[in-house]
């Protein structure tokens, strides 16, 4: 088998040859196959100037030689092998790195403001070009996770969960550049590891080490909640501490056996939260009713869902993604597992733009991003960090990838 | 004529066939009856002799005449006119009737004469027919072993002797095609193995056999080796000095009996001297020899090994390393996780308690407590949150407001209560409350001891607390403290002994005291001891016990572990030496069947161990993963270890001033 018929094709319609097969060498690898789309488009059109292509055989990517990668397809050679062929994603280059003083526990970001929260006990919001824009403090413990709820115009709504065991809804004026607390959400009687708005902006979720999960209006007003008090509690130390109107909850979920990691709003009327008692629940956002539950068999550090595959992924301490279909009735079947961390997966998120790409950042330093299309090994690994990624996240809109690394020369002289 | 004509009869019976083999016998007895009238006709040579042969004579029956003389003229027939009457008298009258013959062919009647009666009766009697010939005459072997100078004919062998005999051939390929057509069936083998030898004891009585049973064979004789063969490999024969050792010695005393020798070839073997000698050794051996019955049982050495199932079966363990919390300057001597599992607190020699988020190793906290912190103890009550530190010679009751606000006032609550007046018995230990810097760390309570303090260990309910300062000289080594009413008590009166650690029960009001080299348990409500388990280890470093409460593992610093099933015995149900060097800690998981075991070899060895409810079934104990990470710091290893309470991982401090969680 040296030669073998192969007719090419793509999507993108800048790039398209014609429709006629082609004999090709058989051992020929990316780079050559690159070459024969190149030298074929110079042909049709003398301006076409050198792109990289990348290559996908019956929907895997070739990284190997043609031939290889047919045998191990078990792929007939007989036939015309169709190939597709994409513009190959160039490697992320680490365009700004903010530093904070101390650690990030998350991120969140949208097309212009990037919103972190930290282990020294605030919030920031910094500008897509890494300008330290507004520092949100108010907390009296490590922030544990911040969400944007929605933008109107220069106020922005913002979120940040913390392990004082409330979540606090801000409200942030841009042109002012302003913060002020609305809501101080009581409710949780442990740490408040994560938070989630939904698509609507209306509602937020928020998942706690007491293993439940609350559901939170999240629309401002200027009245306070009725708390039910403890009677022997201190009212005056209570009142010093208060930080905006008292909020609380408007449904709480409990099913879950252990702490709640990630939380996240598949639509608007469907909750997704994964926990350490080693299962991913969804729930009913409406009735509060648990409708399906995934099992795994580590715990469950972080999930993402991405709404163009309708594919969660997992991340759990065992060191595999994992890519699950919640529409599964009976759960636990595992679709996808992504293996090339060395350390617990801490974060992992899905693009926002692209149906098959995803982000992973591990205690193993690395951040790695995948294709769901080529599941033996990751694209990219980027290696900036010095120390354990805790969160990673996609820009909004222009689908650079930022990250935020903690190093520990910068503790040392911060803190 | 006569020879000729009887060879080409049996010439015939043997060509004619194998199938009508019964019609050749018959043609063959008439053929001979001819040959008898022949005879006849050529003793009466003078007689006209009848020419036409033998042919049936009914042929002539209507002719005069009965055939053709030699010289071609017709044999006219005789006038016969007897009758039957004549026939009779003839019988009667003539005494040579039963000597005539009637002759067919020339319808004549002979009368035989003497000779002719003589060979007919010879020949009836199947003797040759000549008189003269003597059938036992002596016969010459011409043919015979004997090499003759000159053989007895000189004719050369016939071609026949070497060509294949067609007809042999032929008669071959007849019975080889019958016995393919199945024709003829080749003689079965039989089968003789069954009733040709008699069972001589098939009915002796079965108590007999029994006797037999019991038979000793007698001792054997060992088989010879190269010294006894008569042509020895030379490094078998004697030196001369060996030689002369041989011939020194007396017989009783000789390695060997005899004198290897070597001779070139076997027929040069003289007989044996000392044949009779030997047998009668033999015989004395056989009699004089004490004879033993040995159980000798046939057990496959792989099957004496339990049947321990593959580790792979057993998971959940924790088996890689996945996060190392850094930040202490002095090896860490004792660890311990919150009840919720959210939290890990560490006491060091650099004289701090860190405080670190499990799932980040985020060091969250740092208390300065001014020692080396020995022993460091989270309550198990997770409706509190406080922690017990053990050094020099006080206890510090920590609390680290790491939890829910009612949890904190909770613990306040425990905290504020009042010491009771209380009559000192001078050694006792002192409570007071900190204040100032203290007192902003968390530090919330100090219970100063007489004595240096080694260990604190909690009740499961959170109110008791148990201190060991190790004493050989003293009864005052263990004291019991009561949080809530800040009370402290000496349980015991006597020395019984080194105390290394303690532990509470985790449901039932028991004690447990491991001294240098048992583990004695105590019956609080009735104070009095109920058991004493006996550890066979030099020197106990640890003790856990199991969640359940019937089972008790102890580390100790000869390398051993060992296993106390309560229900058992007091002696160890298993002693595990895994480690290479001593044992510092250990660890029961509070709902996996785990266990595991730190030492100074910087390895924490994790065991599956099952425990069943069923007492007949024994705890189950299978290691399964040995976990390395830890530098060995100035000889020391790991120095503490213990599980996560809800998931399957194991967090384990060193001398290298990490520590480190395995998941």
């Amino acid at each position: 088998m040296s030669q073998l018929q192969a007719r090419f094709f793509t999507e993108n319609q800048r790039y398209v040859v014609d429709d006629v097969p082609f004999s090709i060498p058989a051992t020929s690898a990316v780079q050559d196959l690159s070459n024969v789309i190149n030298k074929l488009l110079e042909a049709k059109n003398a301006s076409h100037s050198k792109v990289e292509f990348d290559f996908l055989v019956r929907g895997q990517f070739l990284r190997t030689s043609l031939s290889a990668h047919i045998e191990t397809e078990g792929i007939s050679t007989e036939e015309v092998v169709e190939i597709e062929y994409v513009e190959r994603i160039t490697a992320p280059e680490p365009e700004e790195c903010i530093m904070h003083d101390d650690w990030i526990s998350s991120v969140h970001a949208d097309a212009e403001w990037i919103l972190t929260g930290s282990y020294d006990k605030t919030a920031r919001i910094w500008s897509v070009e890494g300008k330290a824009v507004m520092t949100v403090a108010g907390h009296t413990d490590v922030v544990k996770d911040v969400a944007w709820v929605k933008r109107d115009g220069l106020t922005a709504l913002l979120l940040t969960a913390s392990l004082d065991q409330t979540v606090l809804l801000w409200e942030w004026n841009s042109e002012r550049n302003k913060v002020k607390a609305r809501h101080c959400c009581r409710g949780h009687t442990g740490s408040v590891d994560t938070v989630c708005a939904d698509p609507t902006g209306s509602k937020f979720c928020s998942g706690s080490w007491d293993k439940m999960l609350k559901i939170w209006s999240a629309v401002p007003t200027d009245e306070a909640d009725e708390v039910e008090e403890p009677a022997d509690r201190p009212r005056k130390k209570l009142k010093t501490q208060q930080l905006g109107l008292t909020r609380t909850p408007l449904m709480t979920l409990s099913g879950h056996n252990e702490a709640v990691s990630s939380v996240l709003w598949s639509d608007s009327e469907e909750v997704c939260s994964a926990s350490w008692d080693h299962t991913i629940r969804l729930w009913d956002a409406e009735t509060g009713t648990m409708k399906t539950t995934l099992t795994g068999s580590k715990v469950f550090n972080c999930i993402s869902y991405s709404p163009l595959c309708r594919r969660l992924a997992s991340g759990s301490s065992d060191r595999h993604i994992r890519l699950w279909d919640p529409r599964t009735k009976d759960g636990s079947l595992v679709l996808l597992s992504l293996t090339s961390h060395t350390g617990w997966v801490t974060a992992v998120k899905w693009a926002p733009s692209h149906e098959h790409q995803l982000v992973s950042g591990s205690l193993d330093n690395l951040v790695k991003l995948w294709d769901t299309r080529s599941s033996k090994a990751p694209l990219y690994d980027l290696a900036a960090h010095e120390d354990k990624v805790l969160i990673g996240c996609f820009g909004g809109a222009d689908n650079k990838l930022y990250t935020y690394r903690y190093s520990a020369c910068q503790t040392d002289a911060g803190a | 004529g006569d020879d000729d004509e009887d060879l080409s009869d049996s010439e015939d019976s043997v060509y004619s066939g194998l199938e009508d083999s019964g019609s050749d016998s018959e043609e063959r007895e008439e053929g001979s009856h001819d040959d008898d009238d022949d005879e006849d006709d050529d003793d009466e040579d003078d007689d006209i002799r009848n020419t036409v042969g033998n042919i049936p004579m009914e042929w002539y029956k209507d002719f005069p005449h009965i055939g053709y003389d030699l010289d071609g003229k017709k044999i006219y027939k005789p006038i016969r006119n007897k009758d039957e009457l004549d026939d009779f008298l003839d019988k009667m009258e003539n005494p040579d009737y039963w000597r005539t013959v009637h002759d067919k062919q020339t319808e004549s009647d002979i009368v035989l004469s003497d000779e002719q009666v003589e060979l007919v009766k010879r020949l009836q009697r199947g003797q040759f027919g000549d008189v003269s010939f003597n059938e036992y005459q002596p016969s010459v072997e011409f043919f015979s072993n004997e090499v003759m100078l000159h053989p007895v004919t000189n004719r050369p062998a016939d071609k026949r002797s070497f060509i294949p005999s067609l007809t042999e051939k032929e008669k071959v390929s007849k019975l080889v095609h019958a016995i393919k057509m199945g024709w003829i069936k080749p003689r079965r083998v039989e089968d003789d193995s069954r009733g040709r030898y008699y069972d001589l004891w098939a009915t002796e009585d079965s108590s007999i056999l029994a006797q037999h049973k019991m038979h000793l064979p007698a001792p054997k004789i060992p088989l010879p080796g190269h010294q006894e063969s008569y042509n020895p490999p030379p490094e078998y024969l004697f030196t001369d000095e060996e030689r002369a050792l041989w011939e020194q010695q007396d017989p009783s005393d000789r390695k060997l009996p005899f004198v290897p020798k070597k001779f070139s070839s076997l027929r040069q073997v003289p007989a044996f001297p000392r044949f009779i000698h030997e047998r009668f050794e033999r015989c004395l051996d056989l009699y004089l020899c004490p004879r033993q019955r040995k159980m000798r049982v046939n057990v496959n050495p792989e099957d004496l090994i339990p049947k321990l199932p593959k580790p792979k079966d057993l998971q959940p363990f924790p088996t890689t390393q996945s996060l190392v919390y850094r930040g202490h300057s002095g090896l860490v001597r004792s660890i311990s996780v919150s009840p919720s599992g959210q939290w890990l607190a560490s006491g060091s020699d650099d004289g701090s308690v860190r405080f670190w988020e499990v799932c980040s190793s985020r060091c969250v906290k740092t208390v300065q407590v001014g020692g080396a912190v020995k022993s460091i103890a989270w309550n198990p009550n997770p409706s509190v949150c406080l922690l017990a530190v053990a050094l020099d010679s006080v206890v510090l009751i920590v609390s680290p407001s790491l939890a829910d606000k009612q949890v904190i006032s909770a613990s306040e609550r425990l905290l504020a209560g009042q010491q009771e007046e209380e009559p000192s018995e001078g050694a006792g230990p002192v409570w007071s409350e900190t204040e100032g810097e203290e007192l902003s760390q968390g530090i919330r309570l100090k219970i100063q001891h007489p004595k240096a303090v080694h260990q604190v260990a909690w009740h499961a309910k959170g109110d008791y607390l148990a201190s060991v300062m190790p004493d050989h000289s003293s009864n005052l080594q263990v004291f019991i403290h009561q949080l809530s009413r800040r009370r402290s008590q000496n349980p015991f009166r006597k020395n019984k002994g080194l105390v290394q650690c303690v532990s509470f029960h985790p449901v039932r009001p028991y004690f447990f005291v491991a001294t240098q080299r048992s583990v004695r348990i105590y019956n609080l409500v009735k104070q009095e001891m109920t058991k004493k388990l006996q550890a066979n280890s030099k020197w106990i470093s640890s003790m856990a016990v199991h969640p359940g409460g019937d089972h008790v593992i102890c580390g100790s610093y000869d390398c051993r572990l060992s296993w106390f099933d309560l229900d058992l015995s007091t002696k160890p149900y298993k002693m595990l030496r895994h480690h290479k060097k001593a044992v510092r800690g250990v660890a029961y998981h509070r709902s996996y069947p785990l266990f595991a075991s730190a030492s100074d070899d910087g390895s924490v060895i994790v065991c599956h161990g099952t425990v069943y409810n069923d007492l007949l079934q024994n705890p189950l104990i299978v290691p399964v993963k040995v976990l390395r990470g830890h530098v060995i710091t100035h000889d020391l290893g790991v120095l503490d270890v213990t599980f996560h309470p809800t998931q399957p991982w194991i967090f384990s401090s060193g001398a290298d001033a990490t520590i480190r969680l395995f998941t």
